[in-house]
């Protein structure tokens, strides 16, 4: 990234300054880093394990293919076998090829193109999953940030500006779900049997007994609304608090996996955008070294650089 | 070091935040789900009346053998979830004859088993007292038959 400013500009207003560091935090380079190797790292885990709704799209019939407004507008076409194997799998290998941080805005490029078309064909079949918006983000803001190592890469507020960025999408995620309940269940929506129907349609040995005690769920719903609503408080508070809601959020996701078996895989791995990762970047690093002395031949890693 | 950002490196990811906050919002204001990633956060936003009812859609299909059983709706039976198939509801139920993509997805993911000749959509409707279930019945949607 362009790393020039005029020294003479003349000192910002303080308020622009405060807002300009919380917009572009000057992080280590080092948690950018991490975090790609973990977005990386899932991409082919998602196509392949996780998330394969896409493959069997081209057996359903054309006839039950309803696209997506993007689909539309860009005159993507009906899926075929062909095109879900070029996503899924180009996805999936440039994705491990963008972990070695070689030419991150190319590779960083096409593996958001790859794994979003991948998810507008599984999702023009009459469902949308709401837990994808941040991980995309994340995919898309990924590549803003050009080189970064796991060592030695000092402070840089593109990598700021990628984190915080993601960051939003987790909370905008939570918040906009809130509103959602709001318009379209009102605000009675904490009143009503949405969690009972969840767990007599999904439910788990860990969850049906709760049919039988409803306030369980009824209190739940509360819960979920009161949290969703309060989850900016994440991005205005200190590192120990911050830690502290994260915590409570994959908590909140694990909970919601053991009641109904539904996990926001991408969105959760997204929490990592809130957590100091530079602190796991020396072992890592040392991880990747010994990797890849051994491909070079056996020759010790710390003789490689 | 890259520290601190150019303007124009400010300036275009000022434009680029804002623009998809802008949609992210319109979304959740305006939006349906036919505009992902602008979509609304809608995961188990729509209200169940605790005095209502639980839909949930299954299948019956019949086989070639002459098997009728419950097929599970997934992807890896008949390409589509069961989400899905509920969300085109009404398709299947004004066109039975859509339900023939079914079977040609279970023919074609599973091609050494007998094939379908005939599936049947239809509803578990468990009713609902104070938020507690009651006993489910079956209420049929739609039916298909191999001509």
């Amino acid at each position: 990234m362009g790393t020039v400013t005029s020294p003479t500009a003349a000192p910002a207003p303080a308020r622009l300054d405060r807002a300009r560091g919380w917009l572009l935090p000057a992080v280590p380079l080092e948690r950018v880093a991490v975090f790609r190797v973990l977005v990386y790292l899932f991409v082919p885990l998602d196509v392949l394990l996780l998330h394969t709704i896409g493959d069997t799209r081209s057996a359903a019939n054309a006839d039950l293919y309803s696209p997506l407004l993007v689909g539309r507008l860009l005159h993507l076409p009906v899926p075929t076998e062909a095109l879900v194997l070029v996503c899924k799998w180009g996805a999936a290998l440039l994705a491990l090829a963008a972990l070695s941080g070689r030419a991150p805005r190319l590779l960083g490029t096409a593996v958001l193109l790859l794994w979003a078309e991948y998810q507008v064909v599984a999702f023009s079949y009459g469902k949308v999953d709401h837990d994808r918006f941040a991980f995309l983000v994340a995919l898309a803001v990924l590549p803003t940030v050009g080189r970064a190592r796991l060592r030695g890469g000092g402070p840089s507020e593109a990598a700021g500006w990628a984190l915080r960025t993601v960051q939003l999408a987790v909370v905008a995620t939570y918040f906009y779900a809130a509103w959602a309940k709001v318009r379209f269940g009102g605000w009675e929506w904490v009143n009503s049997a949405t969690l009972a129907r969840a767990v007599d349609r999904r439910g788990t040995v860990l969850s049906e007994w709760m049919l039988d005690v409803p306030w369980t769920l009824h209190a739940g719903q509360w819960v979920i609304v009161a949290f969703e609503l309060l989850s900016p408080v994440v991005l205005f508070v200190g590192p120990r608090w911050r830690a502290r809601i994260v915590a409570f959020f994959l908590a909140f996701h694990i909970a919601t996996y053991a009641g109904t078996s539904i996990f926001f895989w991408p969105h959760t791995l997204c929490l990592a955008a809130f957590l100091p990762l530079e602190r796991l970047a020396p072992r890592l690093d040392a991880v990747v070294r010994r990797a890849r002395g051994r491909v070079a031949g056996g020759r010790p890693a710390w003789t490689s650089r | 070091m890259d520290l601190p950002l150019t303007r124009r490196a400010l300036l275009w990811r000022g434009v680029a935040l804002a623009a998809v906050t802008a949609g992210a919002a319109y979304g959740s204001l305006r939006g349906v789900d036919d505009h992902w990633p602008f979509a609304p956060m809608s995961q188990f936003a729509f209200r169940t009346d605790p005095d209502g009812e639980v839909r949930a859609a299954f299948v019956m299909a019949v086989d070639a053998r002459g098997d009728r059983r419950e097929l599970a709706l997934t992807n890896e039976t008949v390409g589509m979830n069961r989400a899905e198939v509920e969300g085109q509801l009404e398709g299947f139920r004004s066109r039975p004859e859509r339900l023939a993509a079914l079977a040609d997805a279970w023919a074609a993911l599973h091609p050494d088993r007998p094939r379908l000749v005939r599936v049947e959509l239809l509803e578990r409707v468990t009713r609902m007292r104070g938020g507690r279930l009651l006993d489910p019945v079956q209420e049929p949607v739609a039916a298909w038959g191999a001509p």
